[in-house]
């Protein structure tokens, strides 16, 4: 609890620097928002001025047409300050989310794809696209808001005081209670969008559970049943969660109250002021202006407090993701990689590692020491049982990690490929797909790049040919066709060095022949290949094997 | 997804199967408006009683103070005041925590609504919607239209009331008044409703497509920085994302300048009124036909009104995103199993089922090849078929069509000599079993999973079944028993617990025909050494599919085999 106290603090703080460099923009909202007022004023004393006139002095309305088109030309303007105050401050916000965006980009980019590869894509992705946008509200209006809240009552109060100090005391009385009210509307929004979120997590767990199952269902025939207790569970988060509403929205209702009950004892003092029942302080000096005045200056006087108070779901909602957001930006890659200065390069070979180690903080050295040197041309299949370190190892030649101790020496311009179990598939057509390893090559360099892999027939059978739209993640491609398609671009490439991280584990054994076929033809192109396999098939194109056990070389029996 | 050339249905066709949803709670939305109309009246009622209040003082206290006879009942106008300013209070309170409660309720119909969309969804896009961020698009896509009754009808309506009674009253004393005030209020009330929506519109139902476009190219560059890191093209990539970006917030930006432009429009609407009010008051005075607290009411009744149009041009603007929610939820429905419309058919005779599919094939929407290329197979009631493959041979393509997860896109198949298309759902549910690969639990107890497959299964059957897997002695030694709950995805069991779990429940079953999906997966030697032939035995006298990536003529392969076919790529292998 503590913890997490501490947490939504560090969030706060991360908050508010994200702000800052939005210093100028949200500053201008505020000025924006102060003008508004000064018109809303202006026009509230027009407006009473116009009355007392009227009135009071009995002066027809003809005489009165300036204090009507004054009105009207404050009205003109506070509208425009209240637009202005608005766009500001999405503008803020807008770049702000773009900035964030971009800078977790750039941090996930620098963990780099070993990091990536043991975290849910998914699930990273909607941190980048939700708890970013949920950041909006907070920047675009709750922070002009909470100073607007301050200032914005300020000068309302000092217009009423000049009009009637005791009104004032009435409306000031309730001051020093404002603080209060923005901790009580605080904690019971925090609370209960605390207690909103778990009870929604719960519901949302109830449901997903059921729809993970529907084939079952289905299979059962027990939809429709299933569909009632969804209801029946949904209806009892309902029941739950209004026992805390009932608490929560307590807390707004005391600062409605409290606006309600000023407006009121500020009409019947005036009213009996005016009357002349109340001989105390300025009362006797009330006229129709000032008492008019000073009754529709109350509710503006509590405006920007019950604003602040629409907006701290805002707050909460940014918070958050700002926890969240901050443990995303906290995240340290797995083993120190490209800061290792090239030690040398290569010479003549493509890749050479000298006593080479990879460690992982919290589960020590993961691999090493190796020496291993690279040639033009050659295959080495890498093999041991899974934990032994030969994805390490193949993160390590691509450089998504570097070596702890020992060092790393590309050759001179070597190119690397990569390919593992999960081709990247984008969304586009087939030749979005392959430009994605040389983007400058022309139609008929992808369709010899399509056949070398194995996938000619499939090309010659389509009739949009290369235009052919792969959907959403790859959906129309087998997985066998996808992992030939991820060949192909490596047939595209000019990589001299190929990185294959078992690159057939989930084919059929047709499949996975065939994948063979095209793996040696790249061999014969002069490329070196290095698979990380348990398959004969793939192991027999190897002109060399390193077994792995625990990090280190076996000796091959 | 529809294509460009057809016109897609507008926001209000699209929106009528929830709106109707809505009207189902008629009486309570009613209410909730009713008491929003009530915190409205007294806000509006506070501000003109007072103004009213304090003009009657001050014209009184100048009678006064002229040494001329006058008086002013203050006991009411005070009384009035003061009962605004709490049912003001009051009502808003109770509003709140009502229309949460309706809301909440609606929540519950919307979520069972949606769950019986997914419960009738056949096969192909259950599996491609398995993924989670799919659940999270849903539910956000609910939670959008949630805002439906709260943020969109109840606060146009209420305020279409407030504008109307507002006028009558006013036309009660200054017909003029009330007309000219009529008519601004409900033309800049159209203007803030549909207006707002029209301008949005656009903008906000792409905001949910290009919402998704941006996730999906973030998942992309995620899951691809391997290869993008090294082909040197996370750059190009990387920009794709920020063009991406740069149009979602496009729209954002055109969007936020229009609800600005709106709650703009509020505050020169109600100012306008006011002065408005203000000079045909004054001149209605001036004419003697108007008293003077009542020529202060009048524009201060129009200054209240800023509460009730106030949240109309956000709400109206991002009608959009209610519309392409709503329209997203629609398209799910359409893509319903074949015979989710319980065909009204006979069914075969009782006794073992035997199974004929002729030339069929099945080709999924958007693949570049078929999954199934015209298979014919037979199987005779009581025969055991083995069906044999790797995975993505289309074995699970064979078995969703003879489970009516899907249709072919070919061919036809036939149950027990009738069409499978013809059978009655529940009959069609009753005779024919199936043992996925994937073992669904749902997260509750023991009894209640088993009790899927015959909800009326009596303990003493619910034991004989678990008996029947040996997980007997495993559930008595289980402080709750039967009551002991799985965990979520039946997290807490073993994989082969699970699988034996799935293995009873079958038994709780008397079907005709039955589909096993590797039964045997996961399990020990020993464990299908006394399995196999307490299965072999049941299976007796029902018509059998196995389906199997391949027979070892080891002890695990399924009892009782009589034939086996080879599925490769889609086609029929032939005997192996």
């Amino acid at each position: 609890m503590v913890e997490g106290r501490e947490a939504t603090r560090q969030a706060a703080r991360w908050l508010a620097g994200l702000a800052a460099a939005e210093r100028r923009r949200l500053g201008l909202a505020v000025v924006a928002g102060g003008l508004a007022t000064l018109a809303t004023l202006g026009q509230l004393a027009l407006l009473a001025r116009f009355v007392d006139a009227l009135l009071a002095d009995g002066r027809p309305p003809a005489e009165l047409l300036l204090p009507a088109l004054g009105m009207l030309a404050l009205l003109a303007l506070r509208a425009l300050a209240l637009f202005t105050q608005e766009t500001l401050g999405q503008a803020a916000s807008l770049r702000l989310r773009t900035r964030v965006r971009s800078a977790l980009l750039d941090h996930l980019a620098r963990l780099g794809p070993a990091w990536l590869g043991a975290r849910h894509s998914a699930s990273l992705a909607s941190q980048l696209v939700e708890q970013v946008e949920a950041l909006d509200g907070y920047i675009a209006r709750f922070r002009p808001q909470l100073v607007l809240a301050v200032i914005q009552p300020l000068m309302v109060l000092a217009t009423v005081i000049w009009l009637d100090w005791l009104a004032a005391l009435f409306l000031l009385l309730s001051a020093p209670l404002i603080p209060l009210f923005m901790a009580l509307v605080g904690m019971g929004a925090e609370r209960l969008n605390r207690e909103q979120f778990a009870a929604v997590a719960r519901l949302s767990g109830h449901f997903i559970d059921r729809v993970r199952a529907v084939t079952t269902l289905q299979l059962f025939g027990r939809t429709r049943a299933a569909t009632a207790e969804v209801h029946a569970a949904a209806d009892d988060y309902r029941r739950r969660s209004l026992r805390t509403l009932r608490l929560a929205f307590l807390s707004s209702a005391v600062l409605e109250f409290f606006a309600s009950v000023a407006i009121a004892v500020v009409a019947i003092y005036v009213g009996f002021g005016l009357l002349g029942y109340v001989d105390f302080g300025p009362a006797p000096q009330l006229t129709l202006f000032s008492g008019l005045l000073v009754l529709l200056l109350a509710p503006e006087f509590f405006q920007p407090l019950r604003s602040l108070a629409q907006h701290y779901h805002d707050r909460a909602a940014a918070l958050g993701a700002a926890r969240e957001l901050a443990v995303l930006f906290e995240a340290e890659p797995a083993a120190v990689r490209g800061e290792t200065p090239v030690d040398a390069v290569s010479q003549g070979g493509l890749m050479e590692l000298a006593a080479a180690t990879v460690t992982h903080p919290g589960r020590g050295r993961v691999l090493g020491p190796l020496d291993l040197r690279l040639a033009p041309g050659a295959v080495m299949a890498v093999t041991g049982p899974s934990g032994a370190g030969k994805s390490t190892l193949l993160q390590l030649l691509a450089g998504f990690v570097g070596p702890g101790e020992g060092s790393r020496r590309p050759g001179e311009g070597v190119r690397i490929a990569w390919m593992d179990q999960r081709p990247l598939l984008i969304q586009g057509s087939l030749a979005d797909n392959l430009r994605l390893a040389a983007p400058a090559a022309d139609d008929a360099a992808l369709s010899r790049a399509l056949a070398r892999a194995g996938l000619g027939e499939l090309l010659a059978g389509l009739p949009a040919g290369l235009d052919t739209p792969l959907g959403e993640r790859g959906a129309g491609l087998s997985g066998g066709q996808a992992q030939r398609l991820a060949l192909a671009r490596v047939f595209l490439s000019d990589a001299s060095l190929v990185l294959l991280d078992e690159p057939t584990a989930s084919l059929d054994a047709d499949t996975q022949a065939r994948v063979a076929e095209a793996l040696a033809a790249l061999a014969g192109e002069g490329r070196c290949l290095v698979i990380a396999t348990h398959q004969p098939a793939l192991m027999a194109l190897a002109d060399r094997r390193l077994a792995l056990r625990d990090g280190v070389p076996e000796a091959i029996p | 997804m529809r294509h460009r050339g057809e016109r897609a249905p507008g926001p209000l066709a699209t929106l009528r199967p929830w709106l109707r949803l809505l009207a189902r709670r008629r009486g309570r939305l009613a209410a909730g408006a009713a008491l929003m109309a009530l915190t409205l009246l007294s806000a509006i009622g506070l501000l003109a009683l007072s103004g009213w209040f304090i003009t009657a003082s001050a014209l009184t206290g100048a009678l006064l103070a002229a040494g001329m006879a006058a008086s002013l009942d203050v006991y009411v106008p005070g009384g009035g005041i003061r009962l605004f300013a709490v049912t003001r209070t009051v009502s808003r309170y109770l509003e709140r925590l009502y229309n949460h409660d309706t809301v909440l309720r609606l929540l519950a119909d919307l979520r069972a609504r949606l769950f019986a969309v997914i419960a009738g969804l056949d096969a192909q896009a259950l599996m491609r919607h398995r993924a989670s961020d799919w659940l999270n698009r849903l539910t956000a896509d609910i939670d959008t239209l949630d805002a439906l009754f709260l943020r969109l009808l109840a606060p146009a309506g209420v305020a279409l009331l407030a504008i109307l009674g507002l006028v009558g009253l006013l036309a009660a004393w200054a017909p003029p008044v009330g007309l000219a005030l009529g008519l601004l209020l409900l033309a800049g009330w159209l203007w803030l409703t549909l207006g707002q929506a029209r301008l949005g519109l656009a903008a906000g139902r792409r905001q949910g497509a290009d919402r998704e476009a941006l996730r999906g190219r973030l998942i992309e560059q995620l899951q691809g920085l391997a290869e993008l890191e090294t082909y040197g093209s996370l750059g190009h990539h990387r920009r794709e994302v920020e063009a991406l970006e740069a149009r979602f917030y496009r729209d954002q930006r055109r969007l936020g300048a229009w609800v600005a432009l709106g709650n703009a429009l509020v505050t020169l609407l109600v100012g306008t009124a006011l002065v408005l009010a203000l000079w045909l008051a004054a001149r209605a005075w001036a004419a003697g036909e108007l008293s003077g607290p009542l020529a202060v009411m009048m524009p201060l009744a129009a200054l209240a009104m800023s509460e009730a149009l106030a949240g109309l041009p956000a709400a109206f603007t991002w009608l959009g995103a209610t519309w392409g929610a709503a329209e997203r939820l629609n398209g799910l429905a359409e893509r319903s199993r074949p015979a989710a419309e319980a065909a009204r058919g006979e069914e075969a005779p009782a006794g073992a089922l035997g199974v004929a599919l002729e030339r069929v094939s099945l080709t999924y929407p958007g693949a570049l090849a078929p999954a199934l290329d015209d298979v014919s197979l037979h199987l005779a009631p009581g025969e055991r078929l083995a069906l044999c493959g790797a995975s993505g041979a289309g074995k699970s393509s064979v078995a969703a069509l003879v489970l009516r997860q899907l249709a072919p896109s070919g061919g036809r198949i036939r149950l027990g000599g009738v069409a499978l298309a013809d059978w009655p759902e529940a009959a069609l549910r009753r005779r024919v079993a199936a043992l996925t690969q994937r073992v669904d639990l749902l997260d509750d107890s023991l009894a209640a999973n088993l009790r899927l497959a015959r909800p009326d299964a009596t303990e003493g059957e619910l034991w004989a079944a678990l008996a029947w897997v040996d997980l007997d002695a495993w559930a008595e030694s289980l402080p709750q028993g039967l009551a002991t709950r799985v965990g979520e995805g039946g997290r807490r069991l073993s994989g082969g617990q699970a699988r034996r779990l799935a293995l009873a429940r079958l038994h709780l079953l008397e079907p005709d025909l039955v589909l096993l999906d590797e039964p045997f997966a996961g399990l020990d030697a020993d464990t299908v050494a006394r399995l196999a032939p307490r299965l072999d035995a049941w299976l007796a006298g029902r018509a059998v599919i196995y389906l199997v990536h391949q027979l070892t003529g080891g002890p695990f392969d399924p009892p009782g085999v009589d034939r086996a076919l080879r599925l490769e790529e889609g086609r029929l292998g032939g005997y192996t």
